[in-house]
């Protein structure tokens, strides 16, 4: 009955209830709709880093890690690629020649690092072709092409089948330059590969360098679900000496991002509940001192003070309980809308870009948080009826009977 | 025999500044079984003493005893246990539980006492059988008259089976027929139950129908009468 009571008494004054409701349900939705915004950004931002920067794992000559020397290359790069190919959980390699350079057009020179690929075998890691904005994926010139950013583009003023020249010291330390013609312009939202790098075919940049078929680099991309560790043990049980590397390793800054994005979920809880629990505080006050009355002669009677403080808990509850699954419920909507449909932030694509963001959103929710949103809210309703509880349980019943 | 005992009841407000005497060396000794008006002038200390033997108010002074045990010096989550089990209480503006209906209100009570369903269901009807209200059972107290509410309440302070009740003013807000109703169901229910009642009235119309009547004027028992 005690439950009884209290769900009716969270119905006796049903405008100011369903405020509370409402601000409850709003704050939910703010929790849900902001957090799924806020992991869009970021599952986007690693997700595009790993495709096109740093791949799931990478392997280079462990002297490589530390100077980026051409002659650092990996020893039996084929015949290690193609174990890499057969453990489980991989699901494409390419290998990389890797060169620092400059890069010069008829107008321009610039500093960059230049990507000497495997065509096919890059279509799987990096899906390069998909990103094209203009030209083909190594189409249309025989000789020397490469392919570039929007914004490299930009910078040295040049378009399709425009004359560039990559210098850099070859392996006998020699600057050696190379006359590329563009096939094609890339976009992508990972500013290094946007602005500063130059995409060739492996064989023409390894002719140029004189390191004959050797590599620098082996980018491996996994499965949605496998255990990158597990593919880095396997490869080290086989093969000892090379630097592998995990994408947190390689961009530690990535997994501060994720960790910081993912402690952004609690920040915004904290901010938003802690609104909220004045809300309902004051509500619930309200609810206590105009029962005053009511509360005195149920102590009177002979309610114990325990249950007193138990039935305003519970009625700051069930307003959780009613206001959290609407807010759960509009911002599982507002969310899944969205992530069918994105949500188009061209107008701000310049500055997202600059900061590697892409301009298209996604937003994404793990279900987890639609757990950790809830129990935070019931969390909340407890520490937030805890006070007006107290009150409750603080009067004298003789004092409260004869309240006016 | 001796149902309540009070004994050199003092109290005393605002004991540190200026002192207000609201009672003064009051004893009195209630049998079981009687059906007493206090009765006297406004802030005369009525209801200090009515709240001071129902354990609901401390004395400054003084000991009641509730058939054998002494309430003044009880912690007071025991007081709450014992009120609960020993003590029915009707007051003037009814204080019924308005999300309640009638019959939940008076089964309230006995849920409290962690009493069963059945038990609780078939004593609450009996009650507002008794008490002439069966067919109000579903009804929220805001549905009910002055007069059928106070009759809730006396339901709900009988649903314990207390040594006694204490009622303050119960008829100050109703209208004669329901006063009347009123004093009709609890002298029935001294006479033919034995109840134990005890009031705090200055209307004629309770004094009329009291066995004993007490007087009370500035804190003191200034007569004590029983009606023959």
């Amino acid at each position: 009955m005690l439950l009884k009571i209290a769900w009716r008494n969270v119905w006796r004054n049903k405008s100011r209830s369903l405020i509370v409701i409402s601000s409850i349900a709003v704050g939910v939705w703010a929790l849900v709709a902001g957090t799924g915004f806020m992991n869009g950004f970021m599952v986007s931002y690693i997700s595009d880093s790993i495709t096109y920067l740093t791949s799931n794992v990478q392997v280079h000559n462990s002297e490589f890690g530390v100077d980026k020397d051409i002659n650092f290359y990996i020893s039996d790069a084929t015949e290690k690629a193609d174990h890499l190919t057969q453990l489980p959980g991989v699901k494409a390699v390419s290998k990389r020649v890797l060169v620092n350079g400059m890069i010069a057009s008829a107008k321009k020179a610039s500093g960059i690092e230049i990507r000497g690929i495997n065509v096919t075998q890059e279509q799987q890691v990096t899906h390069l072709d998909s990103t094209l904005i203009d030209g083909a994926y190594f189409e249309g010139v025989k000789r020397n092409p490469v392919l570039i950013g929007a914004k490299l583009a930009e910078e040295l003023n040049v378009k399709i089948r425009s004359k560039i020249v990559l210098t850099f010291s070859d392996s006998h330390g020699e600057m050696v330059s190379g006359a590329f013609r563009v096939v094609g312009i890339i976009k992508v939202s990972a500013v290094n590969l946007n602005a500063s790098t130059a995409i060739v075919r492996d064989t023409d940049l390894q002719s140029l360098a004189g390191i004959g078929n050797n590599y620098h680099e082996i980018a491996v991309v996994t499965e949605t679900q496998a255990d990158e560790q597990q593919i880095i043990s396997d490869y080290r049980n086989t093969y000892t000496g090379d630097l592998v590397q995990d994408w947190k390793e390689i961009a530690p800054e990535l997994a501060y991002a994720s960790d910081m994005f993912s402690n952004m979920l609690y920040i915004l809880m904290g901010v938003i509940l802690t609104a909220l629990v004045f809300g309902i505080v004051n509500t619930m006050l309200m609810a206590v001192l105009e029962r005053i009355k009511e509360l005195g002669m149920l102590m009177a009677v002979g309610m114990v003070k325990s249950k007193v403080f138990f039935m305003i808990v519970v009625e700051t509850i069930f307003l959780g309980l009613v206001g959290t699954p609407i807010g759960l419920l509009i911002g599982y909507l507002n969310v899944s809308f969205y992530t069918e449909r994105g949500v188009d932030l061209t107008e701000y694509s310049e500055g997202l870009e600059a900061f590697g963001y892409s301009s298209n959103l996604f937003p994404y929710l793990d279900p987890s948080v639609y757990i950790t949103v809830s129990i935070g809210v019931f969390i909340t309703t407890i520490i937030a009826a805890a006070y007006p509880a107290y009150k409750a349980i603080s009067l004298k019943p003789v004092e409260a009977l004869h309240k006016i | 025999m001796s149902i309540i005992q009070a004994k050199h009841i003092q109290k005393t407000y605002n004991a540190d500044t200026i002192p207000v005497h609201a009672l003064n060396d009051v004893n009195l000794n209630v049998e079981e079984g009687e059906f007493t008006a206090i009765v006297g002038p406004s802030g005369c200390g009525k209801t200090t003493l009515l709240n001071i033997l129902g354990g609901l108010d401390d004395a400054t002074s003084g000991q009641v005893e509730i058939d054998g045990t002494v309430i003044t010096e009880m912690k007071d989550s025991d007081l709450i246990d014992f009120r609960l089990h020993n003590i029915g209480f009707v007051f003037q503006s009814y204080n019924l539980i308005p999300v309640l209906t009638t019959k939940e209100n008076v089964e309230f009570i006995m849920l409290l006492q962690k009493q069963g369903d059945d038990i609780r269901d078939k004593r609450a009807m009996e009650l507002l059988k008794e008490m002439g209200i069966a067919d109000k059972a579903d009804k929220r107290p805001a549905e009910l008259s002055g007069g059928q509410q106070q009759r809730v309440a006396v339901a709900r302070a009988l649903a314990s089976k207390p040594k006694f009740v204490l009622a303050d003013e119960p008829t100050a807000n109703l209208d004669s027929q329901s006063t009347s109703d009123l004093l009709d169901i609890m002298a029935k229910l001294n006479e033919e139950e034995g109840i134990t009642f005890v009031f705090s009235t200055h209307d004629q119309r309770v004094i009329d129908r009291a066995k004993r009547i007490v007087y009370l004027d500035d804190g003191k028992i200034v007569n004590d009468t029983t009606v023959k």
